[in-house]
């Protein structure tokens, strides 16, 4: 089960890393992280209605001056392929994309997406990471936002439920 | 009213503002009336109202246009409930309506049916400010309000269909993206373009 504790912890290590604007779509997964967004005071949290929008609303956001972050499930990723790839990915916009990982080993939800996840992502041309361990939240967060800082691009870390 | 002249007669209320636009005619012939590296041209159909949201959002105090296109915002029609939801005083949405992909040859789009009201579905979303216009003089009348009272505002511009005939724009995204990121930069006076630290400046050398 997803906890308060875990989800202030990748809330600190987004902070942390510098991270001041989040756009969301939900998760039963991400209910504590969303929680604690929109609790938080320092980061701008803009929920959006489909994630494509979330990838537009970020690049903008970017483009103003923020270090931004996309937060949804890996059926949002699907929904987000032409935005990634002809705005986020053609521009050069790095995002951090945070992703819960559903159909992930041992979860009993769209097994599908599970099984496509990472294939999309390699498809994109993103780097990603899956995290599994929570020890390693903080660091794998701002290892991300190095790596798509330094290559402007979507970088995107899959969050399995050890971590959430 | 053709979409060239709207852009003309409004051209002279422009001064720094930002503008996304969605590709095709409206970013050419607004990019030949108003040559600016504060134009940002967005080949993803719809996704221009939600880029225009997240500029407005980091820059409030800044006012950003966001030229959308009928085809374009019937792809993206749930970001008026986003912007709807935020709110975003600077944000000046205005779609081209000429009932038709232009740039993929003419096909209709939902807007040929004559049933949709654009405007009227803006409101119903939450955009109070929400305007149509069927004469450059009504146009330029919405854009003066917009510019000078708080929004979020939605301007319904009906136009013919037909594009000026102007050169595309001629940036890619990379240069386009750069030269819009550093306008900003220095008209707002902030640095946004941070590159990592190299390494070898990291920490302090130490000679053998």
């Amino acid at each position: 089960m997803a906890t308060p504790e875990r989800a202030q912890q990748i809330l600190t290590g987004l902070k942390e890393a510098g991270i001041d604007l989040v756009a969301s779509v939900p998760d039963i997964n991400l209910l504590h992280l969303l929680n604690a967004l929109y609790a938080d005071k320092d980061i701008t949290h803009l929920p959006v209605g489909r994630e494509e929008e979330g990838i537009g609303v970020c690049t903008g956001a970017y483009a103003g001056g923020k270090r931004v972050a996309m937060l949804m499930q890996n059926g949002g990723l699907m929904n987000s392929c032409n935005g990634l790839t002809t705005t986020a990915l053609q521009f050069g916009i790095p995002i951090l994309l945070l992703i819960y990982y559903a159909g992930d080993m041992g979860d009993n939800a769209f097994h599908m997406l599970g099984l496509v996840t990472e294939p999309v992502l390699d498809g994109l041309g993103i780097k990603y990471t899956v995290m599994r361990d929570p020890a390693k939240v903080k660091e794998q967060i701002a290892q991300a936002l190095t790596a798509a800082e330094a290559s402007k691009r979507p970088v995107a870390l899959l969050l399995t439920r050890a971590v959430l | 009213m053709k979409r060239y002249e709207c852009l003309q007669a409004i051209k002279p209320l422009i001064k720094d503002e930002l503008f996304v636009t969605s590709a095709g005619g409206a970013t050419s012939e607004w990019c030949a009336v108003r040559p600016s590296d504060g134009n940002l041209q967005v080949k993803t159909l719809g996704l221009c109202s939600s880029i225009g949201l997240g500029l407005a959002v980091a820059l409030p105090r800044r006012k950003v246009f966001v030229f959308d296109g009928d085809g374009a915002l019937w792809m993206n029609f749930g970001s008026l409930a986003t912007i709807g939801l935020h709110q975003p005083k600077n944000l000046i949405h205005l779609c081209w309506d000429n009932r038709e992909y232009e740039s993929s040859g003419g096909e209709p789009t939902v807007s040929r049916s004559g049933l949709i009201n654009f405007a009227d579905a803006a409101r119903a979303a939450g955009i109070q400010s929400s305007r149509s216009a069927e004469s450059v003089e009504n146009l330029v009348q919405a854009v003066r309000h917009a510019l000078n009272n708080d929004g979020p505002h939605f301007i319904w511009a009906r136009i013919e269909p037909g594009r000026a005939e102007v050169p595309p724009l001629a940036l890619d995204e990379l240069e386009n993206k750069y030269r819009f990121i550093r306008y900003v930069e220095q008209t707002e006076g902030t640095s946004i373009l941070r590159l990592p630290l190299p390494a070898s400046y990291d920490h302090k050398a130490t000679k053998p």
